[in-house]
């Protein structure tokens, strides 16, 4: 699929805090279902006609996020591991509208893991994309930190 | 407000909103509903806090923001566009929320227009949350 495919795989973690450079997250298919909208969208208040009708109706592209969550599951069974993880980041650009109902691609991979002031940083870019013709529908880089402690000024 | 009458400079924002602990609980049990897409709700442990308690999660303020923009540019947005979204401060339980926009350019080039936004999340002090920006584009 798109720039990465199952041959590339790395040896993932089987921990999200194990995952480094490199790794390869999914691909994972699965179908878009109406349940998974309209849930996700009244969780976050998006009470427009868009995500709740019961023809025509899309995706939040904010709903990305938790594909992330998806691929961690597959790639990563053993859970969050040692350390907390916190997201920090969200970066989306929305290439097209991804209707409800539609078989959908999603992969990744770890970009960057950089230690700055005591934190260490683990950069994920992602793809989603139309499993039947590979169409690019949202790409996106997810930022999370490990081991997070608020600051006190 | 449309997009026809936005110019450079202006301003968009949300009605004020307590962050409740049922709004984080919302998109607390959203997580593993989506993930069992089984036809029921289910349920999960809160696991962000510190020592001044429970903070929600920040897709919590992204999609605020995203409400925004959508009731601004509506589903063209959804077609094509762009946001970004940095967790700035945490924020808590009942904490006053404003997402806001600011157009900072518009580029016109054939029947496209191009908005480029700065977005944020204040609380009732002005103090940011949440910051970021977005790229919305319309078509004559």
């Amino acid at each position: 699929m798109g720039k990465w495919n199952c041959e590339e795989t790395m040896a993932v973690g089987q921990y999200t805090s194990d995952l480094e450079p490199g790794d390869v997250l999914g691909p994972v298919e699965y179908t878009l279902s109406p349940f998974v909208v309209r849930e996700y969208c009244h969780a976050v208040e998006l009470h427009q006609d868009c995500f709740q009708q019961a023809k025509g109706a899309v995706m939040p592209p904010t709903l990305i996020h938790l594909d992330k969550l998806r691929l961690y599951r597959h790639a990563c069974p053993k859970g969050t591991g040692p350390h907390a993880r916190v997201h920090i980041e969200y970066d989306a650009t929305f290439h097209e509208a991804v209707p409800v109902g539609a078989r959908l691609r999603v992969g990744g991979k770890v970009s960057e893991r950089i230690e700055k002031r005591g934190r260490t940083y683990v950069y994920i870019d992602m793809e989603l994309r139309a499993a039947e013709d590979d169409r690019l529908l949202i790409s996106y880089r997810d930022t999370v930190t490990l081991s997070y402690r608020e600051t006190k000024a | 407000m449309t997009p026809a009458t936005l110019k450079v400079g202006s301003e968009l924002r949300t009605a004020p909103r307590e962050m409740t602990r049922e709004r984080m609980r919302w998109y607390v049990d959203a997580q593993p509903t989506v993930a069992h897409d089984d036809g029921r709700i289910h349920t999960q442990e809160p696991t962000i806090h510190d020592d001044d308690g429970i903070i929600a999660d920040g897709m919590i303020s992204t999609n605020w923001i995203m409400g925004l923009l959508l009731d601004t540019f509506g589903t063209d947005f959804l077609h094509k566009g762009k946001l970004r979204t940095k967790y700035i401060a945490p924020i808590y339980e009942d904490q006053v929320v404003i997402s806001r926009a600011r157009v900072t350019a518009i580029e016109q080039a054939g029947d496209t227009t191009t908005y480029r936004m700065e977005v944020w999340c204040e609380d009732d002090t002005a103090k940011k949350l949440t910051v970021g920006e977005a790229v919305a584009y319309t078509k004559a």
